[in-house]
C-alpha cells in the first residue's frame, strides 16, 4: 500500500509538468490520508477492545457476586411471603347468610367464615365482625340465648364492638327464649326491624353497619310450638368504606402501631381500641428491689381463648417486677388471635401444632413448652410456669423473689405454688404465711430445672397415654416424697369458666370463692422456717401453743371455733393410715372447702383458718402429729353419706382442672 | 471536494472515537475505584478521606448504640488482629488523645460488632434513631434454633445479623444466642428472596458464611484511635476461635423421619441409660476441656447425633475421638482423679492407640486416637485374647461445633461420609447386634502384635 502504482484511469496525454505537480501534492494528500485512516482504524480497534474488555469485566463481576451470594448467602427455602388474608381492593362485598334448625353459615365473597352443622351445639345467635375497610373477620361469638344470662353477654359483647364495623348474625336451632327486652333494644338499635318481635323457633338472619346502615335482614317465623321457622337465606352486599375511616388516630408511637395492627384485625377487647381514651398497653410497675427472680423465665401455657389472654397478660404485665422479655407465651395451635393478643402487648409466642387428643394434648403442650423454655433461656435454673386463665397477683413476683432460694437449697421441695388449694374466702387470712405441702397444686408454679431436665422430662408420659400432666407429676413415682411451698392467701386467681376440664357450675362451686391476694409488696413472714427441719420445728411450736377445741361439738357448726381473733386452734380427726382421708373428706365437705381429693396436706396436718383464728387439723393416729393429742380427746370421726347419686362422677373430672 | 469531505468524516469519526474511549477508560477506572475503594485507597497509601470515613462510621455507631444502652463489642478480625499486636500497649494505657488513627482507620468493607440477644429489648427506636443519622440498615432474620428440635413448635423469627451502611463503610453487627452447653451462637446470613443482594458486598463479611459457636468472652473496656470500645479480653485466642468456630445444627428434620420410622425405646432401662451417658459425656467433656485436649464424638455417639440427635439407648457406651498429635500423657490420671479409673489400654502412642474408661455402672467411655496419613484418617483396635490389630479407615474430616445433650462438643463436619464409612450406606437402620471387629463397614486386619509387646499394647485392669 505504501507503493505508489500509477493509475490506469489516469490520462497520460496532459501536460507532464502539471500532471507531475498534481501527482505529487496528491501523493501526499493521499498518505496524509492514508496516515488519518489507519490511525482512525487503530482508535476504533482499541474503543472496541476497551469496550468489549469493560463489558466483560462488569458482567464476569456481577456475575461472580450473584453467584457467590446465591451459592452461600441465599435462603435455602423460597420464602415467598405468603399474606395472611388475600389482598382485596374490591369495594362491595357478597354476603350470603344461611339460618336454620340445624346448620348455619355465612360466606363473604365466596368465602365460608362460619359454617355449623353440628349437632346438639352451637345453638343461639351467632355473632360475626366484619371489619368496614378490609372485609376481614375481626370476631365470631356465639350466645345460647336459649338459656339465661347469655343475652346480656351478647350485649356486653355488643357494646364493646367499634362503631362502623360490619355485623352479621344468625339463628341456629332456637336463641329467643332467653333474649330479654335489653338485648332485643340493641338488636333494634342496630337496625334490625324483627328483633323485638323474635320469638321461639323463629329463623332470623341480619348484617348492618354499626350505628349505620342495614344491608339486609331476613325472618322466618315458626308456624307451631313443635316446629321451627323454615330456613333463611340472605344474599345481599355491603360497602366497604377506606382504611382511614376504619381506623383511629392516635398518635404515632411505637405501642400504637402495635395497637392500631391488633385493632385493625380483631373486636371484643373494648377499651384498648377506643379511639378516644385507649386503655394502657404498657404498664410499667414497679421494679421490686433484690429482684431474685428477674431473670427467671415465665411460661405462658396458653390455648385459644384469646380473652382469656388477654385479661390474663394484663394482670402478669402489671404485677410488680415482671421482666417482660422472660416472657414467653406458648399456643396449643395455629391460632391466630391468641398470638394477636400476644403481639399486642410486645411479647414473645411460640405455636404448638397439636399433638395427640384432649389430656395428652395438653400434655404434650405441656412438655414442649417446658422445654422450650429451657432451651430459649439455657442459663436459667427454674421457669415460672403460668395458665391462660389465671389472673396474677400484684406482688407475684415478689412472693416468689422472697421464696425462691428455698427451691434452690432444699432438696426436700418439688415446686413454689401460688395457689393454696385450701384458700377460700373463708379460710385463709394471712398473706405473709407460707405452708408446706405434699400436694402440687400447679395454677402459677415454679419448676427446677433439673427436675425437668433429669427426671420430669425423659419419662413425660408418650402422647398416646391419655394422662394428665398434672395428675402425673402427682404421682408418687415423680413426687417422691418432696414438698411444695405455698402460700396461705393465693398470688393467682384462676378465672376460666370454659375450659376442658371445667364448667360454669363447676366453677362456682370451688374456685368462685378463692381467696387472692391484692395487697402489694407483702413481706413474708419467717420464710426460713419453711425448710424441712425447721418446719417440723415450727410445727410442734404451733402445736404446742394450739389450744384443743371442744371435741363433742359438731366441727361443721360455726360454733364449733370460739368467737376470737387470732388464736391457734387445733382438732383431731380419726385417720387410720396414711391413706385414710374419709373423715377429712367429709370435714372439708362441710367447710366448703376443696373435697374432691385430696390437697393441702402436710404429715397427716391440714392448716387454715376459720374466724380469722388459725386453725390445725390433725389426723390420728396416722400422723406424727398425734402425739400432741391430750389423751382425753377422742379424734372425731364423720361418716360419709351413703352413696350420693352422681357424686361420684363429678370429682374424676374435677380434679383434673384443678391444675 | 469529495475527497475534503471524506478527510473531515474521518478527523470527525477519530475525534469521536477518542472522546468515546476517554469516556471509557474514565468509566472504567470509576467502576473499579467504585468496587474496590479500599484498594485504591491502600494503593494511594496515605491517610486519605476514605480512611477517615471508616473511623467516622465507626464513631457514629458507637454513639447510637450506646445513646440506647445497648452493649456491644467488637469482633473484627482485621482489626482485633492489629490491636492483638499492641494488646499490652492498649491495655495499660489510660486513655489519652492518640496520635494517629491506627486501628479504625485500617482498609476494610465493614467493622463488625457482636451484641449478646438478650442484653438487649429488640426496641424499634434504635433503628429510627440510626435511620436520622443516616445511616442505612439490613436486618436479618431466620428460625430459631433452639426450637428446632422441638417437635412442631414454631416461634418467631430472630433476628440474626444487622448491617448498618453509611457513605462507603459498613458495621456489621452479629446477634449472639445462649445456647444450652453454655455457649454462644451465631447464625448463618441467608438473604431472602425480596432482599437487596447489592446491599453491601456480603461475600466479604467476616461472619455469616456459616453459623459459629463461640465460648461466652470476657471483655474488656479499651480506648482505641479515641474510641471506647468492648473487646475479648484475649484478642489472639479470640481470633483461634473465629477460624475454628463453624458450627453444625443437628439435624432434627431427619431425626424426627427416623423416629417415625424406628420409634423411640422409651423404656425405663433406656432412660436410665441416656442420663448415664449424657452425665459421663459431660464428665468427659469437662476432663478433656480442662487438659485442652480436642475430642470429638466418634463411632456410635456420633452415629446418635447424626442420625437421632439422641444418645441411642441400645448402643452401651459412649465413644470418642482424638487426634493422636494432640494425645498427652495427664488423659488417664485426670480421668482418675474424676471418677473414672482405666478398663483398658490397647496398643501405643506410635500404634494403634484406644483407652477405656470405666463409667458409672458398667457405662463404659472409650477414646480412640486417630493417626492422619496422606489421603485417609485411621485408628486401631485390638483384639485382646489373640492380639490381632484392626484399622478402621475414614476419609479426610475437619472439626465443627455442635450442641449434643446440653453440650457444646465437636464432630466432623463432614460427617456424613464419616459415618458411611464407619457404618456403611444402610447406618440409617437402626442395628442391635454389632461386633467391633467385624460389623464396621471400614474394618481392615491388621496382622497382629508381636508377643514380646502385649504386656505393653494390651492391658486389662
Amino acid at each position: 500500500m505504501d507503493e505508489w502504482k500509477p493509475n490506469p484511469a489516469v490520462k497520460p496525454h496532459k501536460k507532464r509538468s502539471w500532471y507531475l505537480a498534481w501527482k505529487y501534492k496528491l501523493m501526499n494528500q493521499r498518505a496524509l490520508r492514508k496516515l488519518c485512516q489507519t490511525g482512525a482504524v487503530l482508535f476504533l480497534l482499541v474503543t472496541v477492545i476497551v469496550n468489549i474488555k469493560l463489558i466483560l469485566d462488569t458482567r464476569r463481576a456481577a456475575y461472580e457476586e450473584e453467584e457467590e451470594s446465591a451459592q452461600d448467602y441465599d435462603d435455602e427455602m423460597l420464602n415467598v411471603e405468603v399474606p395472611r388474608h388475600p389482598v382485596n381492593n374490591k369495594k362491595v362485598l357478597d354476603v350470603e347468610v344461611y339460618s336454620s334448625r340445624s346448620k348455619v353459615y355465612v360466606a363473604v365473597d365466596g368465602t365460608t367464615v362460619l359454617e355449623d352443622e353440628a349437632r346438639e351445639q352451637g345453638r343461639g345467635i351467632h355473632v360475626i365482625v366484619l371489619n368496614q375497610a378490609t372485609g376481614h373477620v375481626m370476631a365470631k361469638r356465639v350466645f345460647d340465648t336459649y338459656s339465661p344470662h347469655e343475652d346480656e353477654a351478647m350485649v356486653l359483647f355488643l357494646n364493646m364492638v367499634a362503631r362502623g364495623r360490619i355485623l352479621i348474625f344468625t339463628i341456629k336451632d332456637e336463641g329467643s327464649f332467653h333474649l330479654k327486652e335489653t338485648a332485643k333494644n340493641v338488636l333494634k338499635s342496630l337496625g334490625s326491624q324483627v328483633a323485638p318481635f323474635l320469638s321461639w323457633r323463629d329463623m332470623w338472619t341480619f348484617v348492618g353497619k354499626k350505628g349505620g346502615e342495614v344491608y339486609g335482614e331476613k325472618h322466618a317465623k315458626s308456624p307451631a310450638l313443635s316446629t321451627w321457622g323454615d330456613p333463611v337465606l340472605l344474599k345481599t352486599e355491603v360497602h366497604l368504606t377506606s382504611v382511614e375511616d376504619a381506623e383511629c388516630h392516635w398518635p404515632d408511637t411505637e405501642l400504637n402501631r402495635r395497637r392500631k395492627r391488633f385493632c385493625s384485625k380483631v373486636e371484643g377487647y373494648g377499651s384498648v381500641c377506643s379511639c378516644k381514651d385507649p386503655t394502657p398497653i404498657e404498664f410499667n410497675p414497679d421494679p421490686l428491689r433484690d429482684n431474685k427472680v428477674f431473670d427467671v423465665p415465665v411460661a405462658v401455657i396458653a390455648g385459644n381463648r384469646p380473652n382469656y389472654l388477654y385479661r390474663m397478660l394484663r394482670s402478669l404485665l402489671s404485677a410488680q417486677g415482671v421482666n417482660p422479655q422472660m416472657i414467653t407465651v406458648f399456643i396449643d395451635g395455629y391460632y391466630e388471635e391468641p398470638m394477636d393478643v400476644v403481639e399486642l402487648f410486645g411479647l414473645s409466642g411460640i405455636q404448638h401444632t397439636p399433638i395427640s387428643i384432649k389430656n395428652a394434648r395438653v400434655s404434650q403442650h405441656y412438655k414442649a413448652s417446658l422445654t422450650a423454655t429451657f432451651n430459649l433461656f439455657p442459663d436459667a435454673k427454674f421457669a415460672v410456669v403460668l395458665e391462660e386463665d389465671l389472673d396474677i397477683s400484684v406482688d407475684f413476683f415478689s412472693f416468689l423473689s422472697q421464696s425462691i432460694h428455698l427451691l434452690e437449697e432444699d432438696e426436700s421441695l418439688y415446686c413454689i405454688s401460688a395457689w393454696n388449694d385450701q384458700g377460700y374466702e373463708h379460710t385463709a387470712e394471712d398473706p405473709s404465711l407460707l405452708y408446706r405441702v405434699e400436694t402440687m397444686p400447679g395454677l402459677g408454679w415454679v419448676l427446677r430445672k433439673s427436675l425437668y431436665k433429669d427426671e420430669l422430662e425423659p419419662k413425660w408420659p408418650t402422647p398416646e397415654k391419655l394422662w394428665d400432666w398434672d395428675m402425673w407429676m402427682r404421682m408418687p413415682e415423680q413426687r417422691k416424697g418432696r414438698e411444695c411451698i405455698i402460700p396461705d392467701i393465693s398470688r393467682s386467681y384462676h378465672f376460666g369458666i370454659v375450659g376442658l376440664n371445667m364448667n360454669g357450675y363447676f366453677h362456682e362451686a370451688y374456685f368462685k370463692k378463692h381467696k387472692f391476694n391484692t395487697v402489694p409488696n407483702v413481706q413474708l413472714k419467717n420464710v426460713e422456717s419453711l425448710r424441712k427441719d425447721n418446719y417440723e420445728t415450727e410445727i410442734h411450736r404451733l402445736l404446742g401453743e394450739a389450744e384443743v377445741l371442744d371435741h363433742s361439738k359438731n366441727p361443721c357448726e360455726d360454733s364449733f371455733v370460739p368467737d376470737t381473733e387470732g388464736r391457734v386452734y387445733v382438732m383431731f380427726i380419726r385417720m387410720e393410715q396414711e391413706a385414710d382421708f374419709t373423715t377429712w373428706t367429709q370435714l372439708a365437705k362441710c367447710l366448703h372447702i376443696w373435697d374432691l381429693d385430696v390437697r393441702g396436706n402436710h404429715k397427716g396436718l391440714w392448716r387454715l383458718f376459720r374466724k380469722k383464728n388459725h386453725f390445725l387439723v390433725v389426723g390420728v393416729p396416722a400422723s406424727p402429729y398425734s402425739s400432741k393429742k391430750p389423751s382425753s380427746v377422742t379424734p372425731i370421726y364423720m361418716e360419709p353419706p351413703a352413696k350420693e347419686e352422681g357424686a361420684v362422677a363429678v370429682p374424676a373430672v374435677a380434679a383434673a382442672e384443678q391444675t | 471536494m469529495q475527497k475534503i469531505n471524506r478527510n473531515v468524516v474521518l478527523a470527525l469519526l477519530s475525534l469521536t472515537s477518542l472522546i468515546f474511549l476517554l469516556f471509557q477508560l474514565c468509566y472504567y477506572k470509576f467502576y473499579l475505584s467504585q468496587k474496590n475503594g479500599a484498594t485504591f485507597s491502600k494503593v494511594r497509601g496515605s491517610q486519605s478521606g476514605q480512611d477517615s470515613i471508616r473511623w467516622h462510621v465507626v464513631r457514629k455507631f458507637l454513639g447510637l448504640i450506646s445513646s440506647h444502652n445497648i452493649p456491644v463489642y467488637l469482633i473484627d478480625p482485621l482489626i482485633l488482629g492489629l490491636v492483638d499486636k499492641d494488646i499490652e500497649q492498649i491495655r495499660n494505657s489510660p486513655g489519652g488523645p492518640s496520635p494517629e488513627c491506627k486501628y479504625f482507620c485500617a482498609p476494610r468493607d465493614f467493622t463488625t460488632f457482636a451484641l449478646l440477644d438478650k442484653t438487649w429489648k429488640h426496641e424499634v427506636g434504635l433503628f429510627r434513631t440510626a435511620e436520622k443519622m443516616g445511616f442505612q440498615w439490613l436486618k436479618i432474620i431466620n428460625k430459631d434454633p433452639r426450637l428446632d428440635g422441638m417437635d412442631d413448635l414454631s416461634g418467631m423469627e430472630i433476628p440474626l445479623h444487622y448491617i448498618f451502611k453509611l457513605a462507603s463503610h459498613a458495621i456489621h453487627l452479629v446477634v449472639f444466642y445462649e445456647r444450652s452447653g453454655n455457649f454462644l451462637w451465631h447464625g448463618p446470613l441467608r438473604l431472602k428472596q425480596h432482599m437487596d443482594r447489592k446491599f453491601v458486598p456480603f461475600q466479604k463479611l467476616h461472619f455469616g458464611r456459616y453459623p459459629g459457636a463461640y465460648e461466652k468472652p470476657e471483655l474488656l473496656l479499651v480506648s482505641i484511635d479515641d474510641l471506647k470500645v468492648q473487646i475479648p479480653k484475649n484478642p489472639s485466642s479470640f481470633l483461634e476461635e473465629v477460624s475454628n468456630s463453624r458450627f453444625l445444627e443437628c439435624r432434627y428434620r431427619e431425626a424426627r423421619a427416623f423416629f417415625q420410622l424406628y420409634p423411640d425405646d422409651a423404656s425405663l432401662d433406656s432412660v436410665e441409660f441416656r442420663k448415664k451417658a449424657k452425665s459421663l459425656l459431660h464428665l468427659a467433656a469437662l476432663t478433656l476441656n480442662n487438659l485442652g485436649v480436642k475430642f470429638w464424638l466418634s463411632s456410635g455417639t456420633c452415629l446418635g447425633w447424626y442420625r437421632q440427635c439422641n444418645v441411642i439407648p441400645h448402643s452401651k457406651d459412649v465413644d470418642l475421638g482424638i487426634f493422636i498429635r494432640d494425645y498427652k500423657a495427664d488423659i488417664i490420671p485426670a480421668f482418675k482423679n474424676a471418677g473414672l479409673p482405666l478398663k483398658h489400654k490397647f496398643g501405643k502412642v506410635e500404634d494403634s492407640l484406644e483407652l477405656s474408661f470405666q463409667g458409672e455402672d458398667d457405662v463404659k467411655l472409650d477414646i480412640f486416637f486417630f493417626y492422619e496419613e496422606d489421603d485417609h484418617i485411621w485408628n486401631g483396635g485390638t483384639q485382646a485374647k489373640s492380639g490381632k490389630k484392626f484399622k478402621y479407615l475414614f476419609p479426610k474430616f475437619t472439626l465443627c461445633w455442635t450442641e449434643f445433650v446440653e453440650l457444646k462438643v465437636h464432630v466432623p463436619c463432614e460427617t456424613l461420609q464419616y459415618v458411611e464409612a464407619n457404618y456403611g450406606p444402610e447406618w440409617k437402620v437402626p442395628v442391635k447386634v454389632w461386633d467391633w471387629k467385624s460389623s464396621p463397614f471400614n474394618v481392615q486386619d491388621n496382622g497382629v502384635w508381636p508377643i514380646d509387646e502385649w504386656d505393653n499394647v494390651i492391658q486389662i485392669y
